[in-house]
């Protein structure tokens, strides 16, 4: 939910409770305060008739002219001295309509004879009253309401601009370019705080991204030239045509350290880029698609192990990331599965949207499945391999929001790829 | 044919330059920019090989220069750099080659070769060596004017060997060749090993002499001693 949003519903909320809750302790206030007026009316009422009825001793309805306003009816056996005053309906005397009205009850002697007497007095210009006041009262809390809403809406729209500026410039900013971090100044402390924050952070992360990037060359550059002079040199040496059997065993040894040395300089290097995020390009991959094109550069091992291939590609997996990696990413699986692999062994391959599932024949496992996705974890300590094949595969898994899980299951050996579950509210 | 190898670590180019001049190449060398730039500006060279990383400025700028020049040399890139950008931005500008260090030799001199073949005779030539001869353009081998059928590894390993005659090459810049880098496993090594006899097989097969010659731990020689 937006934060504008957010705080609109809330203080809607907020002062729609607090508006009813004057509205009806106003009205409750009002109708006491009238209650209050026609009660001392009727009690003065009540007064005067006791002293009339003290004078002269005798009640006579047509005293009075007004009908339903006074009844005095007499009461036989026990009462008691209680005044009452309760709402009671009374028929109009002229037409049919039914009016509210307050009545005080009390009894008296009249004549010997102990009476019930009621005095009433219409409610009706009362009601109206409190109705017209009420119906006043609920437009202007309405009305107050609507303005404040839509004042502290526009408010908080301004206020939090600077904040929504600074927002959008940070969601385009892009660190592998060039350009600086530029946001708007603001006048508000907290926000020219967040942007002289943000700025540190964003320059702070665009020169570690462009040291990092020129540290990768630099050392892809330092390294790389000197392994490449020793690799010329050995080729050199061996074309002498005097060569002891010690000789030729030695400069071996040199060769393929320095072909080792090579090759770790490099997966290092790529690790590094990838973790850089050096590789900005992107375009849609299917992976189904690109794996099955793969295949035919691993051809000849292939024949030459002796491995059955299975496929089983149902669905195209796509993903949106670096071809470049894309490539890596699938060599790196596929030789893992074939180097690994017993001559006459087999391999599969599966895919459907939502995941690919690549499997082989091996030897046991002894190490723990996951650690091998370590740098530098390698089943056999001798083999040629340099160890980083997985970690690259797993380095750019992360990367893409892949989930990457190795399984070895009776001598079978799975890597099962698939979309990474978003964990929370994503 | 006349080659220019721009190289700044000093060894490495004395080893290219050593090694092209025994295949008969005469070679020259530049350790920076501007000695490659005034070399490249007085003097005309069949193929020219550049390092893109020099002190003194980048190698893409001498490329530039030579195809305004010379449109007709050859160029190879060798540099550490191995991005697809360097790679594509590399051919964009007309260089047609690009090799990643470190690189073998043999490997160069191979591409060296092809390159000026293909410059030269637009790939129409035939390379014939003693007894066997390979159209080019057909991809057809002959031994002793009898054809031999070949798959396209042996073929391909066929053509390193002719333009390695004579030398050492070990396994590892062969299995390289035929696969490219991402091969790298022992396999590779067995696959090397059962290429080469096949290919010796069949050269047997058609009355030519056996010319591949194994070296103990290293790898293979081509040669007629």
């Amino acid at each position: 939910m937006k934060l504008l949003e957010k705080t609109s519903r809330i203080y809607l909320l907020a002062s729609l409770v607090i508006y009813l809750a004057v509205g009806v302790a106003f009205y409750w206030i009002i109708k006491y305060m009238i209650y209050d007026e026609v009660e001392t009316r009727l009690k003065v009422e009540m007064r005067d008739f006791e002293s009339f009825i003290h004078t002269h001793d005798t009640w006579n309805n047509n005293s009075y002219f007004v009908e339903n306003k006074i009844e005095v009816v007499p009461v036989y056996g026990a009462y008691d001295h209680s005044v009452i005053f309760k709402d009671t309906l009374i028929q109009n005397r002229y037409d049919e309509g039914i009016g509210p009205f307050r009545q005080v009850t009390f009894y008296t002697v009249i004549g010997g004879v102990p009476h019930r007497i009621a005095i009433r007095k219409s409610m009706i210009e009362s009601y109206k009253l409190i109705e017209a006041i009420s119906a006043a009262m609920i437009t202007f809390l309405g009305l107050l309401m609507i303005s404040m809403f839509l004042f502290q809406r526009r408010l908080s729209g301004k206020l939090w601009k600077p904040f929504y500026d600074t927002l959008t410039r940070i969601k385009e900013f892009d660190l592998t370019q060039k350009e600086k971090l530029q946001l708007p100044q603001s006048e508000v402390t907290e926000f020219s705080e967040l942007d002289d924050v943000l700025k540190k952070m964003a320059d702070k992360m665009q020169h570690d991204y462009t040291s990092l990037k020129e540290f990768t060359e630099n050392a892809s550059h330092e390294i790389q030239t000197p392994l490449a002079l020793i690799n010329a040199r050995v080729e050199q040496f061996i074309q002498s045509k005097d060569l002891s059997e010690n000789h030729t065993y030695w400069i071996e040894e040199i060769y393929h350290a320095s072909r080792r040395m090579s090759r770790l300089n490099q997966g290092l290097l790529l690790l590094a880029k990838i973790e850089n995020q050096q590789f900005t390009e992107a375009e849609d991959i299917d992976l189904t698609e690109l794996l099955k094109n793969k295949l035919p550069d691993f051809e000849d091992i292939i024949r030459h192990k002796e491995i059955d291939v299975e496929m089983n590609l149902t669905g195209s997996f796509d993903i949106h990331m670096s071809h470049a990696l894309a490539d890596i990413f699938l060599n790196n699986i596929l030789s893992n599965a074939i180097r690994h692999n017993l001559s006459k062994g087999k391999i599969c391959l599966e895919s459907d949207a939502g995941f690919i599932r690549i499997s082989n024949t091996g030897h046991d496992l002894k190490a723990d499945p996951e650690r091998l996705f370590e740098r530098f974890k390698k089943e056999s300590a001798g083999s040629e391999s340099v160890g980083l094949g997985l970690a690259i595969v797993k380095q750019i898994c992360d990367n893409y929001g892949l989930a990457v899980a190795y399984t070895y299951h009776e001598t079978i050996h799975s890597i099962l790829i698939r979309p990474e579950v978003k964990e929370g509210n994503g | 044919m006349k080659i220019l190898v721009v190289e700044d670590e000093k060894g490495l180019a004395e080893s290219i330059v050593d090694y092209l001049s025994k295949e008969g190449f005469t070679c020259e060398v530049a350790n920076t920019f501007w000695q490659a730039d005034e070399k490249v500006s007085l003097y005309q060279y069949d193929c020219t090989i550049v390092d893109l990383t020099l002190p003194d400025g980048e190698g893409f700028g001498i490329i530039e220069t030579l195809k305004k020049i010379a449109a007709t040399t050859g160029i190879i890139i060798i540099s550490a750099r191995n991005t697809l950008e360097d790679k594509i931005k590399g051919l964009e500008i007309g260089s047609d080659d690009y090799m990643t260090k470190p690189f073998h030799l043999s490997e160069l001199n191979a591409r060296v070769k092809s390159l000026i073949r293909r410059r030269n005779f637009g790939g129409n030539n035939d390379m014939i060596w003693r007894e066997i001869t390979v159209q080019l353009q057909a991809r057809k081998v002959f031994v002793n004017e009898r054809e031999t059928l070949l798959s396209r590894k042996e073929y391909d390993l066929l053509l390193y060997f002719l333009s390695n005659i004579d030398v050492a090459l070990t396994k590892e810049s062969i299995a390289e060749h035929l696969w490219g880098d991402h091969m790298d496993s022992a396999d590779s090594l067995d696959m090397v090993y059962s290429h080469i006899k096949n290919l010796r097989r069949k050269i047997l097969e058609r009355g030519g002499k056996d010319y591949i010659q194994s070296i103990y731990g290293i790898g293979y020689k081509f040669t007629a001693s």
